[in-house]
């Protein structure tokens, strides 16, 4: 499955221009994510379940890399979306879920396939309803206001306990039918069947990169970036802007509708305080860090934080321990570097920016935006200080 | 790669210069394998090592007396794995329970039914959070399953975690026994009014009961307190708050139930903002309903002891009397009120942990040497469980999880830190006694026996 | 339910005593928002900072609530100048750091940078503090903690409470707000930040140093900042790590609520968000059934998403001659 996926990616008109290092990255990092589950099977390495949260948080970034890269909307709440995707898939499929036990959910919908679709949906819709209010707004006003939707959905959520099942969250959540396999054996995904769920995930994330690739190369992906470098000639020139940011919000919120019912169903669970503030900064951590509007940048970034996170910070203690026995510093032997968590998060956040302040790999249009014409942007950028100021209603009104 | 660096810890620990404890914990460190360690023992490499590590004295051992002990290690090397958060706000409550397992394997000389114990603290949060991930409470799930040597999973602390890992270990062939220090939701074990259709059995998929507790369950702490304030203080109204959390809203929802029960007036049942700075129009509007009792649902990391501060600016104790619940229990609770905390009730199961006596009292000594204050209440059920696994791992004296669940499922005449107990059908503690504790010159101090209304 | 009006003005006197104290931090953000268009997530935890540094200089000086009322009061005024220079400081190198080198990078870049220094200024909280909750010293004696101006000055016979805290914030923050105003809009310094703000590279033309004029901005919101932090350590009674976070959201929300570069704006945005906050936390639970204090969150955002639908640049942003 994954071959042909990243067949079709190559196939792609992205791809076509790529030289063929670039393929060849490609394929080696396809192959390489292909055999890792059962080298860390062979080997005992026992850290595969910590790569199913971080495909899910790269397909967060994916998304978010349509609204914040592409267009150029800076979003500030996409957890919101994400736990829409993710409560979408558990109300329809829970059996504690309230609208299941009183049989609003025809049983057909109450799997996890069709619960994943309708998620898919449910968010798209949901980014539209969020999107229209702010169509009028620009900059960091937009950003305040997706900042909003963010605190509000999970305090809806909480506070709706008849429905979302409040506070306990809900659980269990349907995952999908065994899938059959010649000679009788078959796929099962249950809690402990990481196996399967990380290639379930690597799975939808291929789909997803191959389907936002699509986007980017299309009509539609190139009014975006118009959009993005100057609202009012992208208009002059008959781009629709009104639907053209409404598509940037609901095509970068339905991916997330993707990763929350894929993530609800892995771990069997969800809970509001899943998806708070903090989720929505990391992933735009993922997507600046990794390079705006460079979908492979931002996998990129979102595999660095990701892992970081869950990996890396646990890991570097051996070695740091090891040190402190070498050199008889007994700081170093006894310290835990789980405590400074936040603190190397947080260094690694601003090394990495003052070392490469357009990301790890910057867009190629963006890059030569800023370093070419680079007086030509600083005038650009005052001009749009100037602009949130001195705005006037009806010009604002004019454009959306 | 590592067996350098053993044979160099095997010469250290055979010249005395660590202790066995060191050892273990560097041999892991180093990456040497559980196995190996193990092989090294058997080896009888270390029998003169082994002469020189003191056996426990029989005073500082807590569990059933009845079971014997064994400090011999030629059978290999078993792991106990515990899983909880223990960065940024849960920092300290997750570490003195991390310090409790590893002093109540310290206590049985690191060795059990003929194995050497290891154990290894796993967290399940998140540093970009802060707080516990289904991501990685079900990673670390998966990953006491798949390690052969592990035999007890002490784990969660909080109980949305549960409810992740408990389908993960009993779906496990066999079903692994999963104790916890911490989880008060009933639902995981039983079904009462405050739990949801199809609770407990949507937990354990195999049918098979692998999961216990040894703290008491929120309907019986809440509706101990709703006896208390009803009956012996004479209140005939309350006030409900809660943190709008899994646990705090539990207990908060089986206080109401029980006292609007017993014919008293709830004169609001309110979820508060943990991340709100300060509380004072929500006080004031609370004041103003003229409740008598003001009972709190809530854990001290989520902003409780500000709430009990605002509280007291505006119902002074003479008038409105505070309840707080376990997870108020820590002396945390206290420093973060101030004169606040004055006078304030807090119910939790048996005596704070510097009212210890016996056993307990020793422990809490050896918790205040090693932490170097005052340890989190919960630490001694963390002792205690962990005390449950080691016992269970001497009866059965093999690798073997079913019989090791068996056995810590079966325990009974349990001396504990806070009395003596054993396991209902349900895996509940089943003498839980509530112990009602009162606030005087910023310390708790233990005021009486509560029990639910009969 | 009958409108009580005892308890409008009492929740109007916590409100507005709240928003005093946000809109210190508000104007950090704007500030600094209005020269270099830049969140600077890292502003909560400047004041976090402030109050710690505060707890620990109290914690020094041994003046005790036991102490003569002329130590007690000149030890504050000294907390104040001296956290309000080291969180000043802090915020200035904070910018040094982090954002200055990334003056000319694209727009994000340093919202990264201030979302990382964010993270390493809380755990250097922890480090500092613990992860618990703490009390600072106590510095006011017992009495004076509730002492009710309204009874005790006037000798009025009501139950609404006028606390020397509520007065100690607001007596501290206006000479403050007053004596920011009158920095921006009557000194040379002052002038060329406007300057700045308004058109960086004319500015630039006209000989202002522009980096000078920046640093003064970090310099400026920092030190309001550190003040916020003691009055906040003191008014709650409680510092803790999140402290910053948590201000840092709702003072940033303020700032945006009233139009963000505006400095009358983000005053009236924190007054806003005060009285929302204590009005919703208040009388919410007698008009709707079931709702309470658990939805404030949602109606303070609420109120903003509405704000910002209808103003789309805040409730003040028009008036473009007062923009800093």
């Amino acid at each position: 499955m994954a071959a042909t996926l990243a067949a079709e990616t190559h196939d792609s008109r992205e791809a076509s221009h790529w030289d063929r290092r670039q393929v060849t990255w490609f394929v080696v990092a396809i192959a390489l994510f292909t055999i890792y589950p059962f080298v860390d099977r062979a080997l005992g390495i026992n850290r595969l379940g910590s790569w199913l949260p971080i495909f899910v948080t790269i397909i967060l970034a994916m998304g978010l890399n349509i609204v914040v890269g592409y267009a150029g909307l800076l979003d500030l709440g996409y957890a919101a979306f994400f736990a829409i995707g993710a409560y979408t898939n558990a109300i329809l499929t829970s059996p504690r879920s309230g609208l299941v036990q009183n049989g609003y959910i025809p049983e057909f919908l109450q799997h996890f396939w069709p619960a994943m679709a309708i998620s898919w949906v449910v968010a798209a819709i949901f980014g539209v309803f969020l999107g229209a209010p702010t169509l009028r707004l620009r900059g960091d006003y937009l950003a305040i206001v997706t900042l909003g939707f963010g605190e509000i959905v999970p305090n809806v959520v909480v506070n709706t306990p008849a429905v979302t099942g409040g506070p306990l969250g809900l659980n269990p959540i349907s995952a999908p039918p065994p899938i059959p396999l010649p000679g009788g054996y078959d796929i099962r995904f249950g809690a402990s069947n990481q196996i399967a769920w990380y290639f379930l995930m690597f799975a939808v994330g291929l789909f997803s990169l191959f389907l936002i690739n699509r986007l980017h190369d299309s009509r539609l992906g190139r009014s975006w970036m118009a959009v993005r470098e100057d609202e009012i000639a992208a208009a002059s020139m008959g781009i629709n802007l009104v639907k053209t940011k409404l598509l940037a919000f609901a095509l970068g919120a339905s991916f997330s509708g993707f990763a929350g019912s894929v993530y609800a169903a892995a771990f069997q669970y969800v809970n509001p305080s899943q998806f708070e503030f903090t989720v929505s900064i990391s992933v735009l951590s993922m997507v600046i860090l990794g390079g705006l509007g460079n979908i492979y940048g931002v996998i990129f970034g979102g595999l660095i934080i990701a892992s970081f996170d869950r990996i890396l910070a646990e890991e570097l203690n051996g070695p740091m321990h090891w040190l402190g026995r070498q050199t008889d510093i007994a700081f170093l032997e006894k310290h835990d570097l789980n405590s400074d968590r936040l603190l190397v998060f947080g260094l690694a956040l601003v090394v990495m920016m003052l070392v490469r302040p357009g990301g790890l790999f910057p867009n190629a249009r963006r890059e030569a935006e800023l370093t070419e014409e680079s007086e030509e942007v600083t005038v650009r950028q005052d001009q749009q200080l100037y602009d949130i100021r001195h705005e006037n209603e009806p010009a604002v009104g004019e454009r959306a | 790669m590592g067996d350098q660096r053993l044979n160099e810890l095997v010469e250290q620990l055979r010249g005395g210069r660590i202790d066995r404890r060191t050892f273990l914990a560097r041999a892991v460190a180093a990456g040497v394998s559980a196995g190996a360690i193990g092989a090294a023992l058997t080896r009888g490499q270390l029998a003169s090592a082994q002469d020189s590590t003191p056996s426990p004295t029989a005073g500082t051992l807590i569990g059933n007396p009845a079971i014997q002990h064994s400090t011999d290690t030629s059978k290999g090397t078993i792991k106990l794995y515990s899983s909880w958060p223990m960065i940024a706000a849960s920092e300290q409550i997750g570490g003195d329970s991390r310090e409790a397992v590893a002093l109540a394997l310290e206590d049985f000389g690191n060795a059990a039914g003929g194995f050497a114990l290891v154990y290894e603290a796993l967290d399940d949060a998140v540093p970009s959070t802060g707080s516990w991930d289904p991501g990685k409470e079900s990673e670390n799930a998966n990953l006491v399953i798949n390690d052969a040597d592990a035999m007890v999973y002490i784990a969660t602390y909080n109980s949305g975690a549960a409810q992740v890992s408990i389908p993960i270990l009993n779906a496990a062939n066999p079903p692994m026994a999963m104790i916890s220090p911490a989880n008060t939701y009933p639902g995981l074990t039983k079904s009462t009014e405050a739990t949801e259709q199809g609770e407990p059995d949507i937990y354990y998929p195999s049918g098979v009961r692998n999961y216990m507790r040894v703290c008491p369950t929120d309907d019986v702490q809440g509706a101990a307190a709703a006896n208390w304030a009803f009956n012996t203080l004479g209140a005939k109204s309350a006030y409900v708050l809660h943190d709008n959390q899994l646990y705090g809203r539990g207990v908060a929802q089986s206080f109401r139930d029980a006292f609007a029960a017993m014919g008293g007036e709830v004169m609001g049942f309110e979820g508060y903002d943990v991340n709100a700075p300060d509380y004072q129009a929500l006080m004031t509007s609370i004041a103003d309903t003229g409740a008598e009792v003001l009972y709190l649902g809530a854990i001290v990391n989520l902003n409780a002891g500000k709430v009990l501060a605002d509280m007291r600016s505006v119902m002074p104790p003479d008038q409105v009397t505070f309840i707080g619940v376990d997870g108020l229990f820590n002396q945390a609770f206290i420093d973060a009120a101030g004169d606040a905390a004055e006078g304030a009730y807090v119910t939790f199961s048996g005596l704070p942990p510097a009212e210890l006596q016996g056993p307990g009292d020793l422990w809490y000594n050896k918790m205040v040497e090693r932490l170097g204050r005052e340890p989190d209440a919960y630490a001694a059920y963390a002792y205690e469980a962990a005390v449950v696994a080691i016992q269970a791992i001497d009866q059965v004296g093999n690798k073997d999880r079913a019989a090791i669940r068996e056995a810590m499922i079966n325990t009974d005449g349990f001396v504990g830190l806070l009395g003596t107990w054993g396991f209902d059908e349900n895996g509940d503690r089943s003498s839980a006694t509530i112990g009602l504790n009162i606030v005087r010159d910023g310390a708790f101090t233990f005021e009486e026996e509560i029990v639910p209304a009969s | 339910m009958e409108f009580n009006g005892t308890l409008f003005v009492q929740y109007l006197i916590i409100g507005i005593a709240t928003g005093a104290l946000i809109a210190l931090i508000a104007l950090g953000y704007t500030l600094v928002y209005g020269i270099i268009e830049l969140i600077n997530f890292a502003h909560g935890e400047v004041m976090m900072m402030g109050a710690f540094f505060s707890i620990s200089l109290i914690a020094l000086s041994g003046v005790s609530a036991d102490s003569a009322g002329a130590a007690i009061i000149g030890m504050l005024l000294l907390t104040l100048v001296l956290a309000m220079a080291f969180s000043a400081l802090l915020n200035f190198a904070i910018d040094r750091i982090a954002y200055k080198p990334l003056r000319n990078a694209p727009r994000l870049a340093p919202l990264i940078a201030a979302i990382g220094m964010s993270f390493i200024l809380q755990n250097i909280g922890i480090y500092w503090q613990g992860s618990n909750p703490v009390r600072p010293p106590s510095i006011i004696p017992l009495e004076y903690r509730s002492y009710n101006i309204l009874n005790e000055w006037f000798a009025l016979d009501t139950t609404i409470r006028f606390r020397l805290l509520d007065l100690f914030v607001l007596v501290t923050t206006i000479p403050l707000l007053i004596g920011l105003t009158w920095f921006v809009y009557r000194t040379r310094i002052g002038t060329a930040m406007r300057a700045t703000a308004q058109d960086r590279e004319a500015a630039a033309l006209m000989g202002i140093d522009v980096n000078r004029t920046i640093g003064t901005a970090f310099l400026l919101g920092g030190g309001l900042a550190g003040a916020a932090g003691l009055i906040a350590l003191y008014y709650n009674d409680n510092g803790w790590y999140r402290m910053g976070f948590r201000y840092g959201l709702f003072a940033f929300t303020a700032a945006v609520l009233g139009g963000i570069g505006n400095l009358t704006g983000a005053v009236v945005g924190s007054l806003c968000i005060g009285l929302i906050w204590s009005m919703s936390d208040g009388f919410m639970k007698q008009y709707v059934s079931g709702w309470g204090a658990q939805w404030t969150p949602s109606v303070i955002f609420g109120v903003l998403v509405l704000v910002m639908v209808f103003r789309p640049s805040g409730l003040l942003g028009e008036q473009t001659v007062d923009k800093v």
